[in-house]
């Protein structure tokens, strides 16, 4: 009954590279075909597929994928049940709530009750604003939601920012840090027992291959 | 015109397959003295909520009945399995075998689709609390699972009592309790080692989380000593284990049993062994269960001790297909004729042999009626003249030839293919 270990990597985006790489460093290389959606690896046991980052954490929940690579943030606002096994390290990032700098505000009390908050996260974005006792009106955004304030749509952003960078050029400012997020690997529940040895050895050479421990 | 999020409508083909599932469940559950029951799908909400825990209680679909009173769709069948049993079942002999296949309805609130009706197929094993109880229930699950043609199932058991017991003895707060099961889960020791260290471990206790979290098996349990005096109520859980082991070793079904420390199920009533049924081709527990020896005497204050289990047809059927499974087609004949006499009585024969027989009801061409037959899935198409007893005109859809003889002579041909 033993078939391949099946793991998921982030399509596109800043974390396709290095997720790549990881698995490079830790002997498995991907022999990426155009047109085929799953690729074999250098390492028999291991064959890779490549999904949205927002989609690894449901990939893996529901054991399309045995292992995913993904961020923190994104395995939190999808509420994935999923063993988060290794903090890889790259991928470093915050979720934060921005405002425009030009406007009065200084601090999360200063939003307005009732405030539009444009966001990719509305799951944790919500959980956030409950937490600080304020009522927002949540708007789901794909990608962009820096260019929420500055069309008027919302005032305030729910994004995940790395350098700061982006919210310089659109000219917005950090009022308040949600969480920090890295890269981790996550594991479906059920193959985490089945394959033990193979997702250990894994491990093992991942923490050897320089990802940092958690 | 769609039915509501989450719920969905079974075609035949689906609901063939569905009850293939479904049968062979009820034989085996059968073959093994457990009876069926069944209850509303409508229940007041006090006893659907007794026991399950908030999780389950909040994804409950519930509305309010005529009479102010609110009522709720059954999440579960083991709650009101407890309610016929204290109501009804009193004075039935004990162990008392109960089974039962029927929906249930949960609202996810969470992000991700699922269904909102699914149905289960579980058994409760009632008035028995030894470890040779839950031997058979586990036994029983490997072996409806292996009757459905599944390959690879294996069955990972914890244990609640032991569990909770262990986390209660660290002192720690909620919140960092959470975070050892999650390190428990992810079995990652060295991490362990460290949460122990950083929040003072007796060196008796961190030896038997460590201990407990590196076995798999059930006999690996042995090798875990605790003093006796503090722990004598883990001790007897680490040893009803073992003797559940003992009695999987009579079954002959050890092989597919693992041991997981860290295995919680979701629903709060569980006191003993949990266990989760699983094949290495679905992301997905199949089902699961456990021991709940408190559960019954909240619906009428006689404690009565229980265990069983559930699991789900979909995802028994998601597993099957998975693992390249056809059901067995049944075969299929029409009956066509200009004389609907002999028609009906050829139908008829070919019925009273055992053979699924149509009847059709165009009476229009040949070529007609086979193309109706090959979208259908039917087999054969049998044109009868105006006697039955005489030759008919056979046509097998499948391979495309023609053949000619007695109706007789076909239902034995169609036999000896069966063996």
């Amino acid at each position: 009954m033993k078939r391949k270990i099946r793991i998921a990597l982030p399509s596109k985006g800043r974390l396709n590279q290095p997720s790549i790489q990881v698995l490079q460093e830790a002997g498995i290389n991907i022999l990426r075909k155009e047109r085929t959606y799953i690729s074999k690896t250098s390492d028999p046991r291991f064959e890779a597929i490549f999904a949205r980052a927002f989609d690894v954490p449901i990939y893996v929940q529901y054991g399309a994928a045995d292992l995913g690579i993904t961020g923190h943030d994104v395995i939190l606002e999808r509420k994935a049940d999923v063993h988060e096994l290794l903090d890889l390290g790259f991928g470093k990032c915050q979720l934060i709530v921005a405002v425009p700098e030009n406007s009065g505000i200084r601090s999360i009390d200063d939003i307005p009750a009732v405030a539009r908050v444009a966001t990719e996260y509305p799951n944790l974005c919500q959980e956030y604003f409950e937490s600080v006792e304020k009522q927002v009106e949540v708007l789901v955004v794909r990608g962009t939601a820096e260019l929420a304030p500055k069309l008027g749509l919302a005032q305030t952003i729910v994004d995940i920012t790395e350098t700061g960078e982006t919210l310089r050029r659109n000219k917005l400012k950090i009022v308040a840090t949600i969480l920090n997020s890295t890269c981790r690997l996550a594991c479906n529940r059920i193959a985490y027992r089945v394959f033990e040895s193979e997702i250990n050895e894994l491990l093992g050479k991942l923490r050897n291959g320089g990802a940092s421990k958690k | 015109m769609q039915t509501p999020k989450g719920t969905k409508d079974y075609l035949p083909p689906e609901v063939e397959r569905h009850r293939y599932v479904e049968q062979r469940l009820r034989e085996v559950f059968k073959l093994w003295g457990y009876q069926e029951i069944r209850s509303p799908a409508i229940e007041l909400v006090e006893v659907l909520s007794t026991g399950v825990g908030s999780e389950l209680i909040d994804s409950m679909f519930k509305f309010q009945d005529f009479d102010g009173k609110i009522v709720a769709l059954r999440a579960e069948m083991t709650a009101p399995a407890a309610r016929i049993v204290t109501t009804k079942m009193l004075e039935a002999p004990r162990p008392i075998r109960l089974f039962y296949i029927c929906n249930v309805f949960r609202y996810s609130q969470s992000y991700l689709e699922r269904e909102r009706e699914f149905w289960q197929a579980g058994v409760e094993l009632i008035g028995c609390n030894t470890p040779g109880a839950d031997g058979e229930v586990l036994a029983l699950l490997a072996s409806s699972l292996e009757k459905l043609g599944l390959e690879g199932v294996r069955i990972d058991v914890g244990h609640a009592g032991l569990l909770k017991d262990l986390l209660r003895a660290t002192g720690l707060d909620e919140e960092k309790k959470v975070v050892l099961q999650n390190l428990l889960g992810y079995r990652d020791e060295d991490q362990l080692e460290k949460f122990m260290d950083q929040n003072n471990f007796s060196s008796q206790l961190r030896e038997a989380f460590l201990r407990l979290s590196r076995c798999r098996r059930l006999e690996e349990l042995s090798s875990v000593a605790l003093e006796p005096l503090k722990y004598r109520r883990i001790k007897d859980y680490l040893r009803a284990l073992l003797e559940v082991k003992d009695s999987l070793v009579k079954y002959g079904v050890e092989n597919l049993v693992f041991f997981d420390f860290s295995l919680v199920r979701k629903i709060e009533y569980y006191t003993g062994i949990v266990f989760e049924a699983s094949v290495p081709n679905l992301g997905l527990p199949l089902g699961g269960g456990g021991r709940y020896d408190n559960l019954i005497e909240k619906f009428g204050k006689v404690k009565i001790p229980a265990t069983g289990f559930a699991v789900e047809i979909e995802k028994c059927l998601q597993a099957l297909t998975s693992q390249g499974f056809q059901p067995l087609e049944k075969r299929k004949v029409l009956v066509a004729s200009r004389f609907r006499d002999s028609a009906i009585k050829a139908v008829e024969a070919i019925r009273d042999a055992g053979v699924t027989a149509l009847l059709d009801m165009t009476r229009g061409a040949r070529k007609k009626v086979l193309d109706y037959a090959k979208l259908s899935g039917i087999n054969y198409v049998v044109f009868v003249g105006s006697s039955f007893e005489k030759s008919a005109t056979i046509h097998d859809t499948r391979l495309e030839t023609v053949t000619n003889m007695r109706i007789k002579a076909f239902l034995q041909s169609l036999e000896d293919d069966q063996r």
